[in-house]
């Protein structure tokens, strides 16, 4: 199992160099000159724009560039965007939202997704597991972003219960982009219960619990929920960083500071150090949190074996 | 939770605001000199104290006069320092209400004295000597400081001696060959404590209406000693002083600077600056009465908004121009016939109307309303006359200088609200003269600036232009001189007439305002002919308030008059 | 290796969650076992025949289908649908709410909306279905090369494909995007085949290991059959019934991932008729027009639920194991 442990840890390096490599390479190559851009319709003398290149490093080479970043990023220095604010503020300033955000986001899908998917797991084939089928379907067809706006103009604009966007409201505001972004995950997280409990009510031991007359509240709560939430329980570990990747088109639609809604900003203004950054930031929390969830699973389920 | 956070230091700071207004009270402030500086604020009187919040976007430079150059630093700078001149709320002429006593032209409008008044201090209580406008327009001037605003001082003698040699590569890489001979330019010479000197490598009347802006502020010593700190924490010499650092992401909160020398001090005694990601937020925000004032409305707001928000809705005109521009280097825009029938064809008054909402203005002038020497009607070929642009376009098909059965490009910068616009001349342009089709081209706003540069230009391009200072000159001579083409300066249409030259250049050593004035005029009737650009559409200021103040006053340059904000007790 | 990892749960949904906001490996690992086995070692015919016995039954699959005739014949002639000009504009009538003439109202350029939302989904289909062909283009020739050689170059292979799993799709195809000054359906569908084509990769891989043993497999090659003919003939016909089930799905999603990077601005451009353009443009006038976001999110959504009621009806009747 250790070993395991550290090959898989040690196949992440080179993933994350690529990622953040394929990131950088991206970025560099945005048309145009940033710097130009900075002086808006007004000529900036060549001598101006010397100092700022050499200051962002945009004269050399891509791959110095990379070399550059990756070792200031090894010693937590992020850069500074062009206003020559460090790039770890504008994260560390900005990431409280997008967690809080994501953070809402599990809770809807946690109390949703698996309410709906135990009521339609426990009867398959009922009116309410056709419900959640169609309901499910339904959600997952609609893009995010147009069930933000339905979200706004129906929560926001006309029945006013919350605010259409910003975060003017405190943690009332987090309620509907909350919800929009689990919406998706929301779907998963129910057919996965339902199968998943389904499943594990045809087994053996389900059965055998049934003949001995236990009640069906005791077979399902106790005999059955536990071994068919693993997979659940670890879609939704690994979902976390999902969500703070999603949230660049919810915190868009709904007005959100937070990180998703700066790497938007920043594409436009091309604010390239702030982009990588704040990417390279989801990108490994993407990874890490694939990593511990594939760990973890490896420790809660003794069916699946390493070597 | 952030909320709550925020309504308790409103509290506090409410708490503190009356607690200062009863201390002020007694000040020996002397408001008998104020003279002939009624600015439009209403009462020049005693100060009527409050406090209120403001809506702010996250600034993009730091916060140092040379630096800023954007409306969101700019409005933060701009209430902490006071200019050599200000700019009449009403009719945006030059005044000396500011820190200069005069500044006198020597008689060939090339070599200028300004005289500082007595008693001016920074918030750090050092004087604002001539000094500290040499050393500020020195440092802002110098090419390795990089600073967004160092172009203002382009004309001032020995500012090539601040940039050194650098070359542009194709590519766009910058070579330094040399570095700067010089960090002071020959122009400027201190005489005493409170005059000196300016002299500028060409003649230019209007010099000294220039010296309001942003750029012309003073520096105090402070500032040598540590640019960074003070770029958060900056030192003016305005009607209010900063009490703290800018704090990233949340706003920053200023006080009124009770040595203030000049006549219209502050009516407020604080006033908080408040950063919004996104002005939808601000928006409601002022509707629930969380925020005092905000000047950045969403677009979605345009519809309705006039109507909620009632007289607690103000607008004033921005001191802008939305124009098309025709590369003169392209062949099928080389007739000027052609570029008048364009003009012609598009219908600005519906642009506005419809597309806009009465958020613009049309235009039918290269300058601005704010101007002095503007005229309501100076073109001729920016109204809409779809027959007559017709005719000029039969005209010029017929000599073979245009082609309507070749689609028409429409260039613009994408990501900040044009494409609709765009589109809609694009249509116009197809249904009202017939040209085949049109083509839009979107690109990033950088690109956009180097291909316009590069005369990459295809087909016509949106071209906006923020005045500098208010003058009609400064719609034109920047604009379509044939001297300032790129990569120094920014007639990107690449339009040449030596007609159009020697009358700016007249204008800009003529005796006085008026005849330069006049001349102004006569170059703009000679672009109104060539039309290598079409003036579309002006700006509008637009803000809305809540009941807690008054007097809102936006200026031309998009700056609200904070210091003429009244708070209702 | 963990995409080799075994999992003993399936997943309706299917590959689903992987695209729109491109989900975490563990869900493509989970569809691509499941769907695996859906196709596997059974007999080809008789899957096919069951197949769509238990199609032609299915009310779900009979909706989807019909819903995507409608748009597919509206992408191919928009003009049975409108009599009306898409592009005859009248700024007079901006944003003029629907009436018994206009039934979908005007847009802000005064253009009958009807039309120009029934002409919206050309782009979306061909955008749709471009990035699903190369996605699998890429897929099988990577996923049959990794299976097939296996060793070193499956390896390598497979940490290329872990970099590109690394990246959310969304966010991938956004800064891609960004760097191009011209968009149109070409470079739109490019960006969205750069960052999705991993998960037919793993689809295809995950056939080719588990059938190039096989004994027929194994008789074929010492007949001296050819890799290629092998390849083809033998073993890549196993991965049509998964890689089928995947492609429906997947072409429901790029038309959602396509209308979200329009409406973020940095997807198709004007003059393209999109949806996600309409919702992006008609975002202004939301507090008083809100039918210029409605009609074209109706139709956009519609069609994405075209393609996932057929994908998940697909899955049920290829997958013997849910019956």
């Amino acid at each position: 199992m250790a070993r395991y442990i550290a090959r898989r840890a040690l196949m992440t390096i080179p993933v994350l160099i690529g990622a953040s490599f394929l990131i950088f390479w991206m970025v560099y190559a945005l048309p145009g000159d940033p710097v130009r851009a900075l002086a808006g319709d007004r000529p900036l003398t060549p001598a101006a724009l010397a100092a700022i290149r050499d200051e962002y490093n945009l004269d050399d080479p891509l791959l110095i560039q990379y070399g550059k970043y990756m070792l200031g990023l090894l010693q937590g220095d992020l850069g500074t965007d062009f206003a020559g604010r460090p790039v770890i503020d504008t994260i560390t300033q900005r990431l409280p939202t997008t967690v809080r955000l994501a953070l809402t986001a599990i809770v809807f899908e946690i109390i949703i997704g698996l309410t709906a998917g135990v009521l339609a797991g426990v009867r398959r084939g009922s009116y309410m597991d056709n419900l959640v089928l169609v309901s499910t379907t339904v959600v997952v067809s609609i893009p995010v972003f147009v069930l933000g706006f339905v979200a706004q103009y129906a929560f926001g604009l006309r029945l006013g219960w919350f605010p259409i966007a910003g975060l003017s409201d405190g943690f009332r505001s987090y309620i509907l982009p909350g919800l929009v972004l689990a919406s998706l995950s929301l779907a998963y997280v129910a057919r996965l219960t339902r199968t998943s409990l389904a499943e594990n009510l045809r087994q053996d031991y389900v059965r055998t619990a049934r003949a001995k007359g236990l009640k069906p509240s005791v077979v399902v709560g106790k005999h059955t929920m536990r071994n068919s939430m693993i997979p659940v329980v670890t879609f939704i570990g690994a979902d976390l960083a999902n969500l703070m990747a999603g949230a660049i088109v919810t915190e868009t639609v709904f007005n959100l500071p937070g990180l998703g809604r700066a790497v938007f900003d920043s594409v436009l203004r091309q604010e390239g150090f702030v982009v990588v950054g704040i990417v390279t930031i989801f990108v490994f929390f993407y990874i890490l949190f694939n990593l511990v969830v594939d760990i973890l699973y490896a420790v809660i389920d003794p069916r699946i074996r390493y070597d | 939770m952030r909320n709550s956070a925020r309504k308790a230091s409103l509290a506090a700071i409410t708490a503190l605001a009356l607690a200062l207004a009863a201390c002020g009270g007694d000040d020996d402030e002397d408001s008998s000199d104020s003279g002939s500086g009624d600015n439009g604020d209403g009462d020049t009187g005693e100060p009527t104290g409050g406090a209120f919040s403001t809506y702010i976007s996250e600034p993009q430079n730091p916060l140092i006069p040379g630096k800023t150059n954007e409306t969101e630093g700019g409005q933060i700078v701009d209430t902490l320092w006071t200019g050599l001149i200000k700019y009449n709320n009403e009719t945006y002429e030059m005044e000396f209400t500011g820190v200069a006593e005069s500044i006198e032209d020597s008689g060939d409008a090339q070599t200028y004295t300004v005289t500082l008044k007595d008693g001016w201090t920074f918030h750090d209580g050092t004087p604002v000597t001539a000094q500290s406008y040499v050393d500020a327009w020195n440092w802002t001037a110098y090419g390795p400081n990089a600073a967004n605003n160092s172009y203002f001082f382009a004309n001032i003698e020995g500012f090539e001696d601040l940039q050194g040699d650098v070359e542009l590569t194709e590519e766009g890489e910058v070579i330094v060959n040399e570095e700067p001979e010089s960090e002071e330019m020959s122009g400027l010479n201190v005489i005493d404590d409170l005059t000196f000197e300016v002299t500028l490598s060409e003649p230019f009347a209007i010099w000294p209406l220039t010296t309001g802006y942003t750029a012309f502020f003073p520096l105090p010593e402070a500032f040598f000693e540590d640019e960074d700190g003070f770029g958060e924490q900056p030192i003016g010499n305005g009607p209010y002083a900063a009490t703290g650092p800018y704090q990233p992401g949340q706003g920053m909160e200023i006080e009124r600077y009770e040595e203030y020398a000049g006549d219209n001090p502050g009516n407020a005694d604080q006033i908080e600056f408040r950063v919004y990601a996104d002005e939808n937020t601000a928006y409601t925000d002022v509707q629930a009465g969380n925020l005092d004032l905000s000047d950045t409305l969403p677009q979605s707001a345009l519809g309705s908004g006039a109507d909620e928000f009632g007289d607690r809705w103000v607008e004033y005109p921005r001191g802008d121009v939305t124009m098309l521009g025709f590369p003169m280097y392209l062949e099928s825009l080389q007739d000027e016939r052609v570029r008048q029938a364009l003009s012609l064809g598009i219908d600005r008054e519906a642009l506005t109307e419809s597309i806009f909402l009465g958020s613009r203005t049309p235009a039918q002038s290269f300058a601005s309303p704010v101007v002095d020497g503007y005229r309501e009607d100076a073109c001729e070929f920016a109204t809409f006359d779809p027959d007559r642009a017709n005719d000029l376009l039969d005209e010029a098909e017929a000599d073979g200088a245009f082609d309507r059965s070749e689609p028409i490009d429409l260039w613009f910068n994408s990501g900040a609200g044009h494409d609709e616009w765009v589109e809609a001349i694009g249509i116009q342009l197809r249904d009202n003269l017939g040209i085949a089709n049109y083509s839009l081209e979107s690109i990033d706003f950088a690109e956009l600036l180097d291909l316009r540069e590069q005369q990459q230009m295809t087909g016509p391009f949106r071209h906006g232009w923020v005045l500098d200072y208010p003058s009609l000159e400064n719609f034109l001579g920047p604009l379509f001189k044939s001297t300032a083409t790129p990569p120094s300066g920014t007639n990107d249409v690449f339009y040449d007439s030596s007609e159009f030259d020697d009358l700016i250049n007249q204008g800009d050593v003529a005796g006085d305002p008026e005849e330069a004035t006049a001349l102004y005029q006569q170059a703009e009737d000679v672009l109104c002919q060539d039309m290598p650009a079409t003036p579309l559409f002006y700006g509008v200021n637009q803000a809305v308030h809540t009941e807690n103040v008054d007097n809102i006053v936006i200026d031309p340059f998009s700056r609200i008059d904070l210091a003429g904000v009244t708070v209702n007790q | 290796m963990t995409d080799q990892q075994p999992r003993d749960v399936e997943d309706d949904l299917g590959g689903t969650q992987t695209v729109i906001e491109s989900g975490s490996p563990q869900d493509q690992k989970a569809t691509e076992t499941t769907v695996a086995q859906a196709g596997g070692e059974l007999r080809q015919a008789s899957l096919w025949s069951d197949a769509w016995r238990q199609l032609r039954r299915s009310p779900l699959f009979l909706s989807g289908a019909a819903l995507f005739l409608v748009f597919a014949v509206m992408a191919v002639v928009p003009q049975l649908f409108t009599n009306a000009d898409p592009n005859v504009a009248d700024l007079s009538r901006s944003a003029e709410g629907p009436s018994g003439e206009a039934w979908f109202g005007y847009d802000i350029q005064g253009r009958d909306y009807f039309a120009n939302v029934v002409h919206g989904a050309r782009v979306s289909m061909a955008v749709g279905f471009f990035t699903v062909l190369g996605i699998l283009t890429i897929g099988v020739v990577v996923g049959a090369l990794a299976g097939y050689y296996g060793g070193w170059l499956d390896a390598v292979l497979a940490r290329v494909t872990d970099v590109f799993y690394g990246v959310p799709l969304i966010l991938g195809a956004f800064l891609l995007l960004s760097t191009l000054s011209n968009r149109g359906v070409p470079e739109v569908s490019l960006a969205l085949m750069v960052f999705g084509w991993m998960t037919a990769m793993r689809l295809v891989r995950s056939t080719v290991v588990s059938v190039k043993d096989a004994d027929y497999v194994q008789a074929a090659r010492a007949l001296g059959a050819s890799t290629w003919r092998i390849l083809t003939r033998h073993i890549l016909p196993n991965a049509v019934a998964p890689v089928l089930v995947y492609a429906t799905i997947t072409v429901g999603l790029i038309i959602a991932a396509e209308a979200t990077l329009s409406f973020l601005g940095i997807g198709l451009q004007l003059p393209e008729v999109s949806w996600g353009l309409q919702i992006n443009s008609g975002l202004n006038r939301f507090r008083d027009s809100s039918f210029l976001v409605f009609f074209p999110s109706l139709f956009l959504s519609l069609t994405v639920l075209s393609f996932i009621l057929m994908g998940d009806a697909l899955r049920d009747a290829l997958d013997p194991k849910l019956r």
